[in-house]
């Protein structure tokens, strides 16, 4: 369990250089089981700061994000840091930005959670679907102990937390600067059951699976505006001329749309699965990722978003690297 | 008003009649999602639900409409495109009802349009009262109930081991032409379990929207950093606005292959940069704070103004979906308290 009152310290300590321009974490959503990212341009705002395994959001979108309107005369830019609070897999997000060079490394504070796994807002809002008003999440060894108007249950990790935290190989951030509580080791494994599983399946399933998928696709982009690792100043989706995505919604265009999503996101995704939690249409774009992650695992050897430090893999060549698959 | 009575036993008799006639549109679950489809049975209906997902608005306006068909080149050829099927949505709660009322200022002020006045006027909504309001449910926020029969043709309440049938105008009336059978006259216990339904549904409706003067102010707190604060954590993705019963802009384009060709209407979403983009490349509209106040007022500001009527129902999807817990209640609630 997360030390708040360490987490608001360091945010509190964070936000007062004079070098940071705010903290982004999360606070108490506005009902039931949400929470919601938080800022803190001063000190005292770092009161509202927490952290559960209800803090589901990869706040390192929010730097991406970054609006940068025209300055006016005499007027200059802000270059102060952005503090950043995240969780493992929030993390490496951070770290394959700085290795595509969209974010310089000295333009953010990271402070890090040693994570135990959050809560898919789905599953437990299909748990306890009544009007809730008062909720408390605690995390107790491989259990979540859930207070829900006063009653009190303890519940299997298994049955609320999302597909990426049963296998999360890297809990605790894989860069920080400041880390709230003790470094968590993962024994965990990722197996791609659910590609290994779908692998089996005959091409005409495979079709018939994703295009009842696709065919639900409303096109809001939520899978993309969550996801940290789009952040191309223009999306091609959005481009006018050409125009390479037609803005008609049917299977032919949402198909297009999804496959181009995933395939931008190859050797890039670090698997924080914002993009299935935001869709609102619940289609499992995780899937998608997680089969491409495993196939650059399998050819390549390479991970994405583990070492700042490392070249990003579509910017990188190995004499070595297999080539049995060009015709 | 006419007040029925159909047995429950009764309701897949009914329905087998509606969809000899009519196309009928009903909730269906997808996936764990409900969603209104075609059925051509009553069994593949799902009425255990409080709102489906995606709102009923896109029966009437679709998310793509084809205007017309063209065939490109020099000797064009233009087909215009069938818009006389009856349709039945049957099902629809009485807040996505009165989305749809509130829809009709739109499509018919100075520009009356054609193909939604013309699916509108082909259209009944019959009506389910919805006796489980969610958390994020506010109708009640805009005098309104969940099992109010203001803008259906047909409106049925759960009553027990029937439905309390409320027949509201011409148009019910036709529909229901020829099938007395299914029904009988309700008796006033029945209307009085159907009031006390009716206020079992209010009672639990447990959030609220302050929205007493709410246009007046939004008059007075355009510039107020209030926006920016709310707007900070957007993401600026459509889900609010695409979701949204009573959102209703569209973009229109001419998609075409070498051979044919069709100019489609689909919805945009003022969240997107591109929706104020001009020509010249100036976007008015530039940063995410000027887009999520216009969605706030657009609903609570512009459309009273222009038709006497706040543009949300209170369905409180855009609630649910949020990805980071943009909450409408709380923002509008909030917005009449800011200082101008």
């Amino acid at each position: 369990m997360v030390d708040e009152k360490q987490l608001k310290d360091a945010v509190k300590k964070t936000v007062s250089r004079d070098d940071v321009k705010y903290v982004v974490g999360y606070e108490k959503g506005t009902y039931g089981f949400q929470t919601t990212p938080c800022f803190a341009y001063k000190p005292e705002d770092s009161e509202k700061f927490i952290f559960s395994p209800l803090c589901v959001q990869n706040l390192s979108v929010f730097p991406m994000l970054e609006e940068k309107p025209p300055l006016r005369k005499g007027e200059e830019a802000d270059m102060r840091k952005i503090g950043v609070v995240v969780k493992g897999c929030d993390s490496r997000a951070i770290v394959q930005i700085i290795q595509e060079k969209g974010l310089d490394r000295d333009k953010v504070v990271i402070i890090g959670i040693p994570c135990t796994g959050v809560i898919d807002p789905k599953k437990i809002k299909a748990k306890f679907p009544g009007h809730i008003k008062k909720i408390e999440v605690k995390d107790e060894d491989d259990k979540f102990v859930v207070t829900v108007d006063g009653k009190t249950q303890k519940i299997a990790k298994d049955e609320l937390i999302p597909d990426k935290c049963r296998t999360c190989e890297y809990p605790t951030p894989v860069l920080y600067d400041i880390l709230i509580g003790k470094e968590i080791k993962s024994n965990k494994k990722e197996d791609y059951k659910k590609v290994n599983d779908f692998e089996k399946k005959s091409l005409k399933d495979k079709w018939e699976y994703w295009e009842k998928q696709f065919d639900k696709c409303i096109r809001c982009y939520a899978c993309r505006n969550s996801c940290p690792l789009c952040y191309c100043k223009e999306c091609m989706v959005d481009q006018l001329n050409p125009q390479w995505v037609r803005r008609s919604v049917n299977l032919s265009e949402n198909t297009a749309w999804n496959l181009l999503r995933a395939f931008h996101l190859a050797g890039r995704c670090i698997g924080c699965g914002q993009c299935e939690r935001a869709c609102p249409m619940d289609i499992p774009l995780m899937e998608l990722n997680k089969k491409i992650e495993k196939e650059i695992k399998d050819m390549f050897e390479y991970e994405a978003g583990v070492n700042a430090e490392e070249k990003p893999l579509l910017a990188m060549f190995k004499p070595d690297d297999p080539e049995d698959f060009i015709l | 008003m006419d007040k029925l009575l159909l047995s429950k036993n009764d309701l897949s008799k009914f329905i087998n009649e509606l969809i000899k006639k009519n196309k009928v549109f009903a909730p269906v679950e997808s996936n764990g999602t409900i969603i209104f489809e075609q059925i051509t049975k009553p069994a593949e209906m799902n009425l255990d639900f409080c709102k489906s997902q995606y709102p009923p608005k896109a029966l009437i306006f679709n998310q793509t409409e084809t205007l017309f068909k063209f065939t490109p080149g020099t000797k064009a050829k233009i087909e215009s495109v069938e818009l006389d099927e009856k349709k039945v949505i049957f099902g629809i709660r009485p807040c996505d009802a009165k989305s749809i009322a509130i829809l009709d200022h739109a499509f018919k002020g100075d520009y009356k349009d054609p193909y939604f006045l013309k699916k509108r006027e082909n259209t009944v909504l019959v009506g389910l009262s919805c006796n489980k309001p969610e958390i994020n449910c506010f109708c009640t926020s805009f005098d309104d109930t969940p099992a109010s029969s203001k803008y259906l043709d047909i409106l049925l309440t759960d009553i027990g081991d029937s439905y309390f049938v409320e027949v509201t105008n011409e148009k019910g009336k036709q529909l229901t032409k020829g099938m007395r059978q299914f029904f009988k006259t309700a008796k006033e216990s029945d209307e009085k379990k159907k009031k006390e339904i009716e206020k079992k549904a209010i009672d639990m409706i447990s959030r609220h929207q302050k929205t007493n003067g709410i246009t007046e102010k939004l008059d007075k707190i355009f510039e107020n950093p209030f926006w920016k604060d709310i707007a900070f954590k957007c993401v600026g993705c459509g889900t609010c606005t695409y979701l949204c019963p009573t959102c209703h802009c569209f973009d229109i384009q001419d998609e075409s292959t070498l051979t044919k060709g069709a100019r489609v209407r689909v919805w945009d979403t003022c969240m997107n940069p591109e929706y104020t983009l001009h020509a010249s490349g100036y976007n008015p509209r530039p940063a995410r704070t000027n887009r999520v106040r216009n969605r706030i007022y657009h609903k609570y500001n512009y459309y009273p103004k222009n038709y006497d009527v706040i543009a949300c129902v209170g369905c409180g999807r855009c609630i649910d979906l949020c990805p980071v817990n943009i909450d409408i209640i709380d923002v509008v609630t909030r917005a009449g308290e800011v200082k101008p």
